[in-house]
């Protein structure tokens, strides 16, 4: 009868262990869902900051920017000229901008041209995709598109309005 | 009939210790190894900001943009290393910060490509003073950033007048070039037994000077105020390896113009593509600092080609 009771005590301390376990466990799994559902929405959120950074960065960078061509150097001002070739040599580039940068494109909004992609003459075309995805976060800028143009016989600078799309995937050496 | 000295524990009790330690012992390790893990992701996710916020910095066109402050919420250490291979190097920022009194360790390091950092490494504070200043050879390369400690005072003896000017609008209380205490660094214009050095030849016809920075027993050398401020901050590898990334940079724009001058060739001469082909090649064969010079004249031969073709200028 002693023995029996002895039994029974030892068998509710191994449920009562095992219960314990249990819920650690369960407390666990709940705090490692509920962190990986936060480190996800910072990626996000981190990949949101980065493709507005990069839409206003790149427009200014030294592969895009007009600089002194056409005339004084502007903020947002983007040469057509170098973009064009930039999109012909876009290999010799694609480390630049890592891995994170899935799209890039230059759209000219204003004023309304044909819609197509640019293959060499600007005049008819208005879509400049240097990379093509819709992978990752997008963000967009204003910018001002300028070139070189011809007019009987002597150049001159055309610049129009487009709106320069990047989108960015979060990527980790 | 009991026996004095023995210890009686049933072995229900001994049961319950050795299962209740076990769960202890788990129960411990798991929670320092999600601390641990928690501070991993903090740091590499401070890196990844930090490379963010300073893309504003980046903008820059003739004049050193205003500096701005990082302000952490805990002493931190932020290490900018440098790697020369690939197309373009790459500069990395690994973050490590203080917490319960100890460095988080962390191999975390968030990748740049297109970012030319200039500190020491490691750089360590709770604020920084961040600035850039755009580096041209002879068209635009890049913003170079510049990380300093905020609790570290600077002092540039004998400066020449132009340096004093920047000076006095970059400074957050950090830069001075006169009142200047023995607590200070001194970076000396003029003579040789300062913590740095600097020989400066004040350049032609209002155009930033050239020289070297005597650091550490080694020369480092510079053309233009962005890369003297670049040797002054930087760690003496570093400032080396951004130089070669900086020069890979410039290979990879001069052929990009190279391409833009056959492009619009319908349009309007340029007149540069020998030239340009020159300065490529140049800035390939680049091995350290000491090349400046060469590529310095022959970047001085393009820019003047490009400045009088007012018609058609390819930057």
């Amino acid at each position: 009868m002693k023995n029996n009771k002895g039994q029974l005590k030892i068998q509710q301390m191994a449920f009562m262990l095992i219960a314990i376990t249990l819920f650690f466990v369960l407390v666990g799994l709940f705090l490692l869902s509920f962190k990986l559902s936060s480190i996800r929405t910072q990626a996000t959120l981190l990949e949101e900051e980065s493709a507005r950074g990069y839409a206003n960065k790149l427009a200014n960078s030294p592969e895009f920017s007009c600089g002194d061509s056409f005339g004084t150097a502007e903020v947002n001002c983007i040469d057509a000229d170098k973009l064009m070739t930039l999109k012909a040599n876009i290999d010799d580039f694609e480390e630049l901008w890592g891995k994170g940068i899935t799209n890039i494109k230059v759209i000219r909004v204003y004023p309304k041209q044909e819609s197509g992609e640019c293959e060499g003459n600007l005049n008819d075309c208005n879509i400049i995709t240097l990379k093509e995805s819709s992978e990752g976060f997008g963000a967009s800028s204003i910018v001002s598109l300028c070139r070189k143009e011809v007019l009987e016989g002597k150049s001159y600078d055309k610049c129009e309005v487009a709106r320069l799309i990047v989108n960015y995937e979060d990527w980790r050496e | 009939m009991k026996k004095g000295g023995y210890l009686e524990i049933s072995f229900g009790w001994l049961f319950a210790l050795i299962v209740g330690a076990f769960i202890l012992f788990l129960a411990v390790y798991f929670a320092t190894s999600i601390i641990n893990q928690g501070q991993q992701e903090q740091d590499a996710q401070t890196g990844k900001n930090i490379g963010i916020l300073l893309n504003p910095l980046e903008i820059g066109f003739q004049d050193a943009i205003s500096p701005s402050i990082l302000d952490f919420p805990s002493e931190t250490r932020i290490y900018a290393s440098c790697t020369e291979s690939g197309d373009f190097g790459t500069q990395y920022i690994k973050i490590s910060q203080k917490s319960f009194g100890k460095w988080t360790d962390t191999n975390i390091k968030v990748p740049f490509q297109n970012k030319y950092i200039f500190s020491e490494i490691p750089v360590e504070e709770k604020e920084f003073m961040v600035f850039s200043k755009p580096f041209e050879m002879p068209f635009k390369i890049a913003d170079l950033i510049y990380i300093l400690p905020l609790d570290k005072k600077y002092c540039f003896k004998d400066s020449p007048e132009d340096i004093e000017y920047e000076i006095s609008y970059l400074s957050k209380g950090n830069l001075f070039y006169e009142n200047c205490t023995e607590s200070m660094i001194d970076i000396c214009f003029s003579s040789d037994n300062c913590d740095v050095n600097v020989e400066y030849n004040k350049g032609a016809y209002g155009e930033e000077g050239n020289g070297y920075v005597q650091k550490e027993d080694s020369k480092l050398y510079f053309e233009g105020d962005a890369l003297m401020y670049a040797a002054i901050f930087s760690d003496v590898d570093s400032y080396e390896c951004n130089l070669i990334r900086l020069n890979k940079r410039i290979e990879k724009l001069a052929n990009l113009y190279n391409s833009k001058a056959d492009f619009i060739s319908g349009k309007c001469d340029t007149n540069l593509k020998s030239d340009l082909s020159l300065l490529a090649s140049s800035a390939r064969t680049f091995r350290d600092s000491s090349d400046l010079t060469i590529l310095k004249l022959i970047s001085d031969e393009v820019k003047n080609k490009n400045e009088d073709n007012i018609k058609c200028r390819l930057w």
